[in-house]
């Protein structure tokens, strides 16, 4: 058994009067992907934007409950959440390169972090991210073209680079593969594959057949609810409710 | 209605629609070449000037100082004599009354124009030079074309022993045109022939610069204040719509504010750049802050996301990524901002500025005019050749305006990021 990186307890999320989250308990282990699966506006990616605290940027956005990392909770209004993000990294559903160079996409984090002090260190971290998101190859002749020039599939390995370069221990990944082609989504799930060895990872997803490839465990959410959670195999082979039983062989959703 | 019908229809009324858009754009551009035009055949004679070629006789007797006289000596000098010696054989006038009406040819700078040239080279005396000689308003309106001469005698300003000796001129190639120079060095005066915008184009310039060096840091702070880093509550957004007021605000408001604090309250200089600025400052400010922020909020949050998630702090996410990505915008904004400035005439019109000002400026705190006020000043001069003043002043205005939109555009166009 996996210790678990992260518990979720009582956490409940309201946009203005609007309650987006209701009471969810939810562990996700270390060095395993976690699935979120559920129909649109269910409040998944409400979820793992509390985790690196995203929310905060949202004016009417209100947390409670606690989420604890390592035993420490990060819902405190204390917390410094520029620490926290630079634990808990992010990779949003469309690409979001910043329209710079490929290389100041990716030393832009450790460079504000401290880390890197020198330019060969930074090189250094550039390239272990690029290879780490198998990105390295394709890109290492041209690193000072913009991030924006790369096809949708490389941008989004790019932004897996970026969020790797400033080393953290957990990844989040909101839809990362919505918006590419099949041959790009397989070279993600892939790069998934090899990054659990090292990372938390956290992926949201609305393809059903994408959980079950990438994932080790999978929680099923319906209208703000946790309906059911429990090891992927288990969720889509022989699932305890009715619901997460209907949603995953289509019946609505 | 059958379906073709319907369809014929709707063919016809998108061709109807076509029709009205293409009129509209042909009547726009009709009036824009209507103006351009009017304003270009009354306006382009005004940048050459017409000049009088004559023989100047530095003589001994006539000069009390000496070859090889000194800076000072020379400008305390009397050179009336010697104009008076040398214009009066111009023509070979009869009597006194004649030489009067020949030296009436001549600007009232003749003098100085003499003396200029002894400044340049103080070993004349004894020596004859040919010499251009500015022509009065009314010989200058009358050669390029601007004066109707088959008008009788009495309704004409010219008399007709005047149009002898002109003619005369004409005849020995003694009178041509050339570049005007004084147009754009001189400050105003009474004379046409010798008014220029040189004042008035260090007064807007420096103007501006002090509405700039105000307006734009202000500006840029508090859009990006308001835009990433306010609550959104109701105290920003009665901020918010006041901006959007204040910019609608006639310009003239403005003026009586900066008569009432700067010059009556503070007392500041009366008539000078300063208070130009100051007031162009206070009115291009909500102007620049309008496009600053539509700027600032057409960079997509998903760059602010994107810095956020590696960790950035709210103010490096603002300053690495969203604003450098707002310049292009931010900076046309201002210089359109600035380019209505440039135009503005009523707030300057109630400090002051109207008044009638000979030097050229040499600091922001010297009383001065500036080009929009310049025209409205000329504009209701009598004389004929403010006419041609006052149309190459808007020119003068309109190509700088002109420039100023042309690098707002080319900044958008060049450095702005598009995105999708």
């Amino acid at each position: 058994m996996s210790n678990v990186k992260i518990k979720s307890k009582n956490l409940n999320v309201y946009y203005g009067d609007k309650q987006a989250l209701f009471d969810v308990n939810l562990d996700l282990n270390e060095k395993e992907v976690t699935a979120l699966i559920g129909p649109s506006g269910c409040g998944k990616s409400t979820f793992i934007r509390c985790i690196n605290r995203m929310n905060d940027v949202i004016d009417i956005c209100k947390v409670t409950g606690n989420i604890e990392m390592d035993g420490i909770n990060i819902n405190d209004k204390d917390l410094d959440v520029v620490s926290l993000r630079e634990r808990v990294g992010m990779v949003f559903q469309k690409p979001n390169p910043f329209p710079k160079s490929i290389y100041d996409n990716i030393s832009y984090g450790p460079k504000i972090h401290g880390k890197g002090e020198t330019k060969s260190e930074l090189d250094q971290i550039v390239e272990n991210s690029l290879k780490k998101s198998a990105l390295w190859e394709e890109v290492k002749d041209r690193l000072d073209e913009p991030g924006t020039s790369l096809s949708g599939g490389q941008q989004q390995r790019l932004c897996i680079a970026r969020a790797i370069s400033v080393n953290p221990e957990v990844i989040l990944m909101d839809e990362p593969c919505s918006a590419l082609d099949p041959i790009a989504t397989a070279k993600i799930e892939e790069l998934i594959d090899e990054l659990k060895k090292t990372y938390t990872i956290v992926i949201v997803t609305h393809s059903m057949a994408q959980a079950v490839r990438v994932s080790q465990k999978t929680g099923f959410f319906h209208l703000g609810k946790l309906i059911e959670v429990g090891k992927t195999e288990k969720i889509f082979k022989n699932p305890d409710n009715k619901m997460t039983q209907d949603y995953i062989t289509g019946r609505f959703g | 209605m059958t379906k073709e019908e319907r369809l014929k229809k709707r063919h016809r009324a998108e061709k109807r629609f076509r029709f009205y858009g293409l009129t509209s754009i042909f009547v726009a551009l009709l009036f824009v070449v209507i103006l351009v035009q009017n304003i270009f055949s009354k306006g382009s004679s005004a940048f050459k000037k017409t000049i009088i070629t004559t023989e100047v006789f530095f003589d001994q007797e006539l000069l009390e100082i000496q070859n090889g006289a000194s800076q000072e000596e020379i400008m305390e000098a009397d050179f009336y004599d010697i104009m008076i010696e040398n214009l009066i054989k111009a023509y070979p006038a009869k009597n006194r009354d004649e030489e009067d009406e020949l030296l009436k040819l001549f600007s009232g700078d003749a003098e100085i124009e003499i003396k200029k040239a002894f400044l340049n080279d103080n070993k004349l005396i004894g020596k004859t030079i040919t010499l251009d000689l500015t022509a009065s308003d009314d010989i200058d309106q009358l050669h390029k074309g601007n004066y109707p001469r088959d008008l009788p005698e009495e309704r004409r300003r010219i008399s007709d022993f005047q149009l002898v000796i002109y003619d005369y001129f004409v005849e020995n190639k003694k009178i041509s045109k050339n570049f005007n120079n004084y147009f754009f060095n001189n400050g105003d005066s009474r004379d046409p022939e010798l008014a220029g915008i040189g004042g008035a184009l260090v007064g807007s310039f420096y103007s501006i610069l002090i509405c700039l060096l105000l307006a734009f840091p202000v500006a840029v702070l508090a859009s990006i204040y308001l835009e990433e880093f306010a609550p959104k509550n109701k105290i920003t957004d009665f901020i918010e719509i006041n901006i959007n007021n204040l910019a609608a605000v006639p310009s003239i408001v403005y003026g009586l504010l900066a008569l009432q604090i700067l010059l009556a309250t503070i007392q500041l200089p009366r008539s000078t750049p300063l208070v130009a600025g100051i007031t162009l400052a206070l009115m291009t400010l909500p102007r620049i802050i309008i496009p600053c922020r539509a700027s600032l909020k057409a960079v997509p949050p998903s760059i602010r996301e994107g810095a956020l998630a590696v960790g950035a702090s709210k103010f490096q996410s603002v300053f690495h990524h969203v604003v450098p990505l707002a310049l292009p915008g931010t900076l046309s904004g201002t210089i359109i901002g600035l380019a209505q400035a440039l135009g503005e005439t009523a707030p300057l019109i109630l400090i002051g500025m109207v008044a009638f000002v000979v030097d050229i400026p040499s600091s922001p705190i010297d009383p001065s005019s500036s080009l929009p006020v310049q025209v409205y000043l000329w504009s209701e001069s009598a004389e004929r050749g403010f006419v041609e003043k006052t149309s190459a002043t808007i020119m003068m205005l309109l190509s700088f305006l002109i420039v100023m939109n042309f690098i707002a555009v080319y900044l958008r166009q060049k450095f702005e990021k598009r995105w999708n």
